[in-house]
């Protein structure tokens, strides 16, 4: 139900019935409270069941479907991949050589080809951050599990 | 009277002050940014505030957002590309004013108008607040619970095209709002056996994640779109402006700035739809309506006192019910919650100097923006057109994972706002609403707490709801809300039909 016509509808009143679907089935496992009372499933059922509703009314009122620009899912799916590399890079590398892996991979997903500004940003980037978030604010980086920067420079 | 004592503290605090200027820049340039929105930045910058004083924290950032809906106007008027939603409706008259060559007349008629609407959502704000304070101390859970339901129904089905996808965003946001430990009975719900999960789901990554990273995904597809300013007129007798100009616009201004006040005070409906209501409402009543669209000074006027009038009343369910009325509002319950203090009606017990003072860093903020403004609009623009968008959006990209990682210090927390980033591009590109989302998640927990305690002190089970006549009123008004939408766009959709538009 729309003012004018949204994109697929047929794909989403399904996902919503089937994520629905799927959210009640887990809500009935929620436990019971201590005397058996169903407190903790309510709103999740709520939820999961108004979804189920919304999806039928979704699939109810379609009427015709507008275009969805797909021309760019690509740029989209890439930055997706960048932005779940970069969390793991971190975790395994640490902040420093992720983000200056990252900076110039963001800055090229962008448009920018410029090599000197690539390099220059995946030396500026870390190094910003770090005395911006690490070292002035205080908080404690998130260190590498098998390599970090840190060790070696003592950046602490 | 609270208001005097609280701005002689506020001007007479050097830091405070600083804080209350950088923010009317801070909030102004990203608003004139087509693509950023106050809230962005207001996510994007919540970690850093957690270092900070509670007052300056929460002043910093509630000036951002007052900033930041005027800052949209420059965008709107100066490169034809509305800077927030609500600006718009500035657009329609902004931009042919400024192929006039009257772009710094247009921006002067904003910013007093927008000055103007904003200083009496404040006003209103300031002397009723108190007053809903001491209504909702007695309000018990039934009627609670009921306030909560209708602000779903309304914030789900009002704001955005689509009322069904809206209604499911906001289903979602209570979905996701359940994940970790039930607060009474300890219950683990939706974790799925992970200890990430047990905690719950944080809401400033998430938030970074909708409104920070969802903005560069779609800021990605939209990299090749140049942005290029109306050069201005040098021509003062064009661009300066008389009080005889500026007067046939005072009408409007007012009027504008009670529609935008009340609106305002309605959780979900935000400066957007108060805009192109006041839009419409000026047009109606205005004595020149056929130059409405073609460069009116007052088709400029009356959206920018709406726009800006929402933003003190929007704070009036915040502090009274601890019903976020805007994404803002949803923000700044996280930096509260941080620095302590509990929201809802006693905060006008425990913290009242504090909120007084709050208001105080409003007003101050809104003579800073507005003094910037009227003498710098132009030169912001200009700024602006400088910022290489491709190399802006990369910058945020990565301030926003730092960001996120900051507010607890954990890379889980990062990965959700990753998660979050795309399901927000996803929310944008298929009609459904990010803010009513975001906004159902902070509303859940206290929602779901009501409506448990309203049980418990019922004999009748669901019937309480209907035997308190209070919250039967705030059930029929979300249902109303509810059927007056569908049917509006039913109306649409027959109109459509009837014009052959399909």
């Amino acid at each position: 139900m729309a003012t004018g016509s949204s994109p697929a509808p047929l794909a989403v009143g399904v996902a919503l019935i089937l994520i629905g679907i799927g959210a009640t089935a887990t809500s009935a496992s929620i436990a019971l409270d201590q005397y058996g009372r169903w407190g903790a499933r309510f709103f999740p059922l709520a939820g999961s069941l108004s979804l189920i509703v919304l999806g039928l009314v979704e699939l109810r009122s379609m009427r015709g479907s507008a275009a969805l620009n797909r021309r760019y899912l690509p740029l989209i799916l890439a930055l997706l991949f960048l932005s779940v590399a970069y969390v793991w890079t971190i975790s395994v590398f640490g902040y420093l050589i992720a983000t200056a892996i990252a900076a110039p991979a963001a800055l090229w997903l962008f448009g920018i080809r410029n090599p000197v500004g690539l390099g220059a940003a995946a030396v500026l980037c870390p190094a910003i951050y770090h005395l911006i978030f690490f070292q002035l604010l205080g908080v404690f980086p998130p260190l590498g599990r098998w390599f970090d920067l840190m060790d070696v420079i003592g950046g602490y | 009277m609270e208001i005097f004592p609280a701005l002689a503290s506020v001007l007479t605090d050097p830091i405070l002050l600083g804080w209350v200027l950088l923010a009317a820049i801070v909030g102004m340039v990203v608003g004139a940014i087509p693509g950023l929105t106050a809230s962005a930045a207001i996510a994007m910058l919540v970690p850093l505030t957690f270092y900070m004083e509670p007052l300056p924290a929460l002043a910093f950032l509630y000036v951002i957002g007052k900033s930041g809906r005027y800052g949209g106007s420059i965008a709107a008027i100066l490169f034809n590309t509305p800077g927030t939603a609500a600006s718009a409706a500035t657009q329609i008259d902004g931009y042919p004013l400024a192929r006039q060559g009257k772009a710094s007349k247009a921006m002067k008629v904003a910013t007093i108008s927008s000055v103007i609407g904003d200083f009496t959502g404040e006003i209103l704000l300031i002397v009723g607040v108190a007053w809903i304070a001491i209504i909702a101390l007695k309000l018990g859970p039934p009627e609670l619970f009921a306030v909560y339901f209708a602000a779903f129904i309304v914030i789900g089905s009002v704001i955005g095209k689509s009322v069904t996808r809206g209604l499911a965003s906001a289903a979602l946001g209570v979905l996701v709002a359940m994940i970790g430990l039930d607060p009474i009975s300890s219950t683990e719900r939706f974790t799925f056996g992970s200890f990430d999960l047990t905690n719950g789901i944080s809401l400033v990554p998430l938030m970074i994640g909708i409104f920070v990273l969802g903005e560069v995904f779609t800021q990605i597809e939209e990299k090749h779109v140049k942005v290029e300013m109306m050069p201005d007129s040098k021509d003062a007798a064009r661009n300066g402006l008389s009080f005889a100009e500026y007067q046939p616009c005072l009408p409007h201004v007012f009027r504008s700035s009670f529609i935008g006040a009340f609106i305002g005070m309605l959780p979900g409906l935000g400066s957007a739809i108060a805009a192109f209501v006041a839009y419409g409402e000026g047009k109606r009543r205005a004595k020149n309506p056929e130059e409405w669209g073609h460069g009116a000074l007052e088709g400029v006027a009356a959206p920018e006192a709406a726009n800006n009038a929402v933003s003190g009343p929007s704070m009036a369910p915040l502090l009274t019910l601890g019903i976020p009325g805007s994404t803002i509002g949803a923000i700044l319950i996280g930096v509260f919650l941080i620095h302590g203090i509990q929201i809802g009606p006693t905060l006008f017990l425990t913290s009242r100097d504090l909120v007084f003072a709050l208001f105080a860093c409003g007003l101050i903020g809104i003579v800073m923006y507005g003094l910037i403004g009227y003498f710098g609009a132009a030169f912001v623009g200009r700024f602006i057109t400088r910022i290489p968008t491709n190399v802006l959006y990369p910058i945020i990209f990565l301030t926003s994972f730092v960001a996120a990682y900051t507010s607890r210090g954990n890379l889980f927390d990062v990965y959700v706002m990753v998660a979050a980033g795309f399901a927000g591009w996803l929310m944008r590109k298929l009609d459904f609403n990010p803010a009513a989302f975001v906004i159902s998640f902070v509303l859940a927990g206290g929602a779901e707490e009501t409506f448990r305690q309203a049980l418990l002190l019922s004999d009748n089970g669901l019937l309480i709801f209907v035997q308190r006549p209070i919250a039967f009123g705030f059930l029929l008004i979300g249902l109303l809300a509810l059927i007056a939408r569908v049917r509006s766009v039913k109306r649409a959709e027959r109109l459509r039909t009837e014009r052959g538009l399909g």
